[in-house]
C-alpha cells in the first residue's frame, strides 16, 4: 500500500509587499535587480492578529469547500510549522477543533521549514501504510513575517506567509504513489538560518530585542530571523544534486523519465543554477514563487497547484519533489500524480 | 572561459561596464560586492569549473585576484 495526494489548496494572507514597495524602502535595490535575483514580485503578509493557524484554516476550508473531503472524514491532523500559536498546546490540536474534525482523530505539529513538506508527505505515506490512519490532513503555515526586521533586505525581499492544505489517502491503483523517499539532516548549519531568541535556550528580553546594523545595511535584533545567504547556497549546491541523484538511483529511473520537478522555492537565481547544474530543461521545471514568495514549508504544495493551472502537471505525471532548508534539513521524493489538482 | 572572460562576468556582478576590472581592484573599494554578488561569485565558479567555494573564503578576498584564485581562473 502507498499514500497518494488527492487534492491540494492553499491560502494566502491579504496584506501584499510587493518588490516596488521594497526598491522604495531600500534604494540602493532597484526592482529590476529584486526581481532578477529573487523572481518575486509580490509577497502576501499575515496581519498582527492573524497566526499560522488562521493562515491553515482558511487553507482546510478552501479544501473542504471543494469537495474532495469532509472534516469528518479527517483522521489524522499533521501541522508543519515553525511560528505555531503558541509553545503549547499543539497548533494541530486547535485546529482539530476549529475545522470540526472528530475527536477521534490524532493530531500533532512538527517543526520544519523548507524540507517540511517532504517530511509531512513521509509521515502521511508510514501513516496510512501502517494503518494507523486512512485519510490524512497535511498541513503548512507560516507566518515568518512575524520574524522579519523592517530593515533587513536580506529576508524580506524572499519570503512570504501562507498556508496549504494537502488531502492524502491510500493510493487505489498500483501506480499513483509517493515515494521512495530520501532525507537528509546537518545541524553543523544551524546558526546560518536562525532566530536566537525566543526559545527556552535564550528568552526573548529586551537584550535580545537589541538592534544590530551588519556589513551589509541590513538591521536585526536576537528575536528576527537571520539568514547567511552565501552558506545557504553554498548548502544547496552540496546537497540538492546529490540528493536528486540518489532518489534516482533508489527509484531506478533516469532524469530523463521524470515529467516535472518541483523544487522548494527558495528564489530564482537559486532554482535557475540548480536546474541548470542538474540539465534539467526549463520546461520541466516549475518556477512558482513570482506571486507569493518563499512560503517556507508551502512553496511545494503552492507550486504543484500552480503547475497544474499552468498545464504542466497532468495525471500520470512522474513527479519529483525536493525541499531543502533551515536545519539543515532536506528531503525528497516521487509522486506519481493520478490527480487533477485544479 | 578564459580569465578575460571570466573578469567580465564579474564585472557584470558588480554592475560594472564589461572590461572595467583588470585584477588588482580592492574589494572595498565596490560597495556591490555585499552577499547577494557573493552567492553570483559563487554560481559562477560552479558553472565555470565545478568549483565549490567556502563563503568564509570568499570573505576573506580582499581583491579581484584573489577572487579569480579562491575560483581557480588563475595560479
Amino acid at each position: 500500500m502507498h499514500a497518494a495526494i488527492r487534492a491540494i489548496e492553499y491560502f494566502v494572507p491579504g496584506n501584499l509587499l510587493t518588490t516596488g514597495d521594497l526598491a522604495a524602502r531600500f534604494p540602493d535595490w532597484s526592482v529590476a535587480k529584486i526581481d532578477a535575483k529573487t523572481g518575486i514580485q509580490c509577497r502576501h503578509l499575515a496581519s498582527p492578529e492573524q497566526c499560522a493557524s488562521d493562515l491553515a484554516v482558511a487553507a482546510a476550508q478552501k479544501l473542504f469547500a471543494s469537495g474532495a473531503s469532509r472534516p469528518e472524514e479527517i483522521d489524522y491532523i499533521l501541522l508543519c510549522t515553525q511560528s505555531p500559536d503558541y509553545f503549547l498546546p499543539t497548533t494541530a490540536c486547535l485546529l482539530q477543533s476549529r475545522l470540526g474534525i472528530p475527536t477521534t482523530a490524532g493530531a500533532l505539529d512538527f517543526n520544519l521549514g523548507c524540507s517540511g513538506y517532504i517530511y509531512g508527505l513521509g509521515l502521511a505515506e508510514a501513516l496510512i501504510c501502517s494503518g494507523q490512519a486512512s485519510r490524512i490532513l497535511l498541513l503548512t503555515a507560516e507566518t515568518y513575517s512575524k520574524f522579519l526586521h523592517p530593515q533587513d533586505r536580506s529576508v524580506r525581499t524572499i519570503f512570504g506567509d501562507a498556508a496549504a492544505a494537502t488531502l492524502l489517502s491510500a493510493a487505489d491503483t498500483g501506480d499513483a504513489r509517493l515515494g521512495p523517499f530520501v532525507y537528509g539532516t546537518d545541524g553543523e548549519g544551524a546558526p546560518n538560518l536562525i532566530v536566537r531568541a525566543g526559545g527556552m535556550r535564550l528568552r526573548g528580553s529586551p537584550d535580545t530585542a537589541v538592534e544590530h546594523l551588519d556589513e551589509q545595511g541590513n538591521l536585526r535584533s536576537s528575536d528576527h530571523l537571520f539568514m547567511n545567504g552565501p552558506e545557504i547556497f553554498n548548502f544547496t549546491l552540496s546537497v540538492v544534486p546529490s540528493t536528486v541523484q540518489r532518489l534516482l538511483e533508489i527509484s531506478e529511473i533516469t532524469l530523463d523519465q521524470v515529467d516535472l520537478f518541483v523544487f522548494h522555492q527558495a528564489n530564482r537565481y537559486m532554482l535557475d543554477h540548480l536546474r541548470k547544474r542538474l540539465a534539467i530543461p526549463a520546461e520541466k521545471f516549475v518556477m512558482a514563487m513570482q506571486d507569493c514568495g518563499n512560503t517556507v514549508s508551502s512553496t511545494i504544495p503552492i507550486a504543484l497547484k500552480y503547475a497544474a493551472a499552468q498545464g504542466q502537471l497532468r495525471p500520470a505525471s512522474v513527479v519529483m519533489l525536493v525541499g531543502f532548508g533551515v536545519g539543515y534539513s532536506w528531503g525528497a521524493t516521487l509522486w506519481r500524480c493520478d490527480t487533477a489538482l485544479d | 572561459m578564459d580569465r578575460d572572460q571570466f573578469l567580465k562576468c564579474v564585472d557584470e556582478i558588480l554592475e560594472l561596464t564589461p572590461g572595467t576590472l583588470q585584477g588588482s581592484e580592492q574589494l572595498d573599494d565596490y560597495p556591490l560586492w555585499d552577499s547577494t554578488a557573493m552567492i553570483s561569485f559563487m554560481a559562477l565558479a560552479d558553472s565555470h569549473n565545478g568549483t565549490r567555494l567556502s563563503p568564509r573564503e570568499l570573505g576573506a578576498c580582499q581583491t579581484v585576484s584573489d577572487l579569480l584564485r579562491l575560483a581557480r581562473v588563475e595560479p
